[in-house]
């Protein structure tokens, strides 16, 4: 979980080009949107792409958006367990 | 109805960027491609903003802001820009990786960034101007259509200052294909062998350069707007002779009155041969300066010639850089720009002090 939580922060940052802000600086469980790390819904797409891409998961439900990419952790919870289902 | 130039701001291969007076010392450069002398972007925009943005956004915007701030105008009623290659950098992005990734898993900013609209309209983003937004996309007419618009809505009245402007970037991959097509020089130049180098070719150019056209006189204003006009695909330069003495009258000036020529001179043996004529006839005897030696050539690069010929009218005196022929006159009170892109989008443009 912990090497995971480092990637996925490594790849949020280069994925959305965020030059202030190193990996290491985003908490495992800060908020990435609205006011934890100020991202947008744009961002949300990207975040889409990044996890069809590096780890071949697509959101079946919108609607659980918001509760898979509240913070890296919910992230990495998310693809854990899809990985594991497979 | 007078048209005042209330503000300038301009992005270009030398320091403009930093506002005020035109800058003192050329920026060298060698070989066929000159590119933008970049300011810290963070001064204008956003760090949350800056990272989605591509250099032709972040020199467009930057510019606004530049002749906004001149124009000491927060909010103008309209924005309209002008661009021939638009945001070339991110439609490559999104191009390449429709390619490589089989048209699957795009990622959107790049695409949204791409479009030839996106600097008009991420400066009314960012200044919450919800009012006319328009960008014209005419090869070497770009900048002249947009100027042409902005003068005519705000003669109608119904603005009463709008932000106009022109910006275009060169990319390695555009360098490369531009280059091809044979347009820029094989031996190495530099910015005072360039406009007497008598051969094939010039060498490329990037920037943005932005207005705040208004109907009244600001604090700042130095300039108007007295006239612009578009020719396209001239007969021969007699004809260019007859459009210049047509533009003038139908500006009441006359060709005694004005001050100094502004030549798109980019040292094209060829293409200089236009701007030759002119200065041995139609204007002849006038002192010229050129600005391509500066900036490059590009597209919408008359758009960098009338922000000089802005700055000479408010400093009254022409940079050692740009004069090309004949002396400084005493008192500059018309300036007359004379642009041509490929021999075939010719352009004039008449300011005058105020």
């Amino acid at each position: 979980m912990e090497n995971l939580m480092a990637a996925l922060k490594a790849q949020i940052v280069e994925q959305l080009n965020l030059q202030e802000v190193k990996p290491e600086e985003i908490g495992d469980d800060q908020p990435l949107f609205k006011d934890g790390l100020g991202l947008d819904s744009i961002d949300a797409l990207e975040i889409i792409v990044l996890l069809q891409q590096q780890y071949g998961i697509r959101i079946a439900n919108p609607e659980q958006g918001p509760e898979i990419f509240y913070s890296v952790r919910t992230i990495a919870e998310f693809i854990t367990a899809h990985q594991t289902s497979k | 109805m007078n048209i005042y130039i209330q503000g300038t701001g301009c992005v270009s291969p030398q320091e403009t960027a930093q506002g005020g007076a035109f800058p003192e010392n050329v920026l060298p450069w060698e070989g066929a491609r000159l590119k933008a002398s970049e300011p810290d972007y963070k001064q204008w925009i956003d760090v949350k903003l800056i990272r989605r943005m591509s250099r032709v956004i972040k020199m467009g915007v930057a510019a606004a802001q530049l002749s906004l701030q001149e124009a000491g105008i927060q909010q103008p009623d309209a924005i309209i820009t002008g661009t021939a290659y638009g945001c070339l950098d991110d439609t490559g992005v999104f191009l390449s990786k429709m390619i490589n990734q089989q048209e699957e898993m795009l990622t959107p900013t790049a695409f949204i960034q791409s479009t030839h609209n996106t600097v008009a309209g991420q400066i009314a983003l960012m200044l919450g101007c919800h009012g006319y937004n328009n960008t014209f996309v005419h090869k070497g007419f770009s900048f002249e259509s947009a100027l042409l618009d902005a003068l005519m809505i705000l003669k109608e009245g119904r603005s009463k200052s709008i932000l106009t402007g022109a910006m275009d970037e060169l990319t390695n991959h555009s360098f490369n294909i531009l280059s091809r097509f044979d347009l820029y020089k094989k031996e190495s130049v530099t910015p005072a062998s360039l406009l007497h180098s008598q051969t094939h070719g010039t060498v490329a150019g990037e920037g943005a350069a932005c207005f705040v056209l208004g109907t009244e006189k600001g604090t700042n204003t130095k300039a108007k707007l007295t006239g612009v006009t578009t020719l396209y695909k001239p007969a021969g330069k007699a004809e260019i002779a007859a459009d210049i003495a047509a533009f003038l009258a139908a500006h009441n000036c006359s060709e005694d009155e004005v001050s100094l020529v502004i030549s798109g001179r980019n040292g094209d043996a060829s293409g200089d041969e236009w701007y030759e004529h002119m200065e041995n006839n139609a204007l002849a005897g006038k002192p010229v300066a050129c600005f391509k030696q500066l900036c490059g050539e590009y597209p919408t690069a008359a758009s960098f010639g009338m922000w000089l010929g802005a700055k000479v009218i408010a400093e009254q005196r022409v940079a050692e850089a740009a004069l090309f022929r004949g002396t400084t006159p005493t008192e500059i009170k018309k300036v007359l720009i004379y642009n041509h892109y490929k021999q075939t989008h010719h352009s004039l443009i008449l300011l005058t002090a105020c």
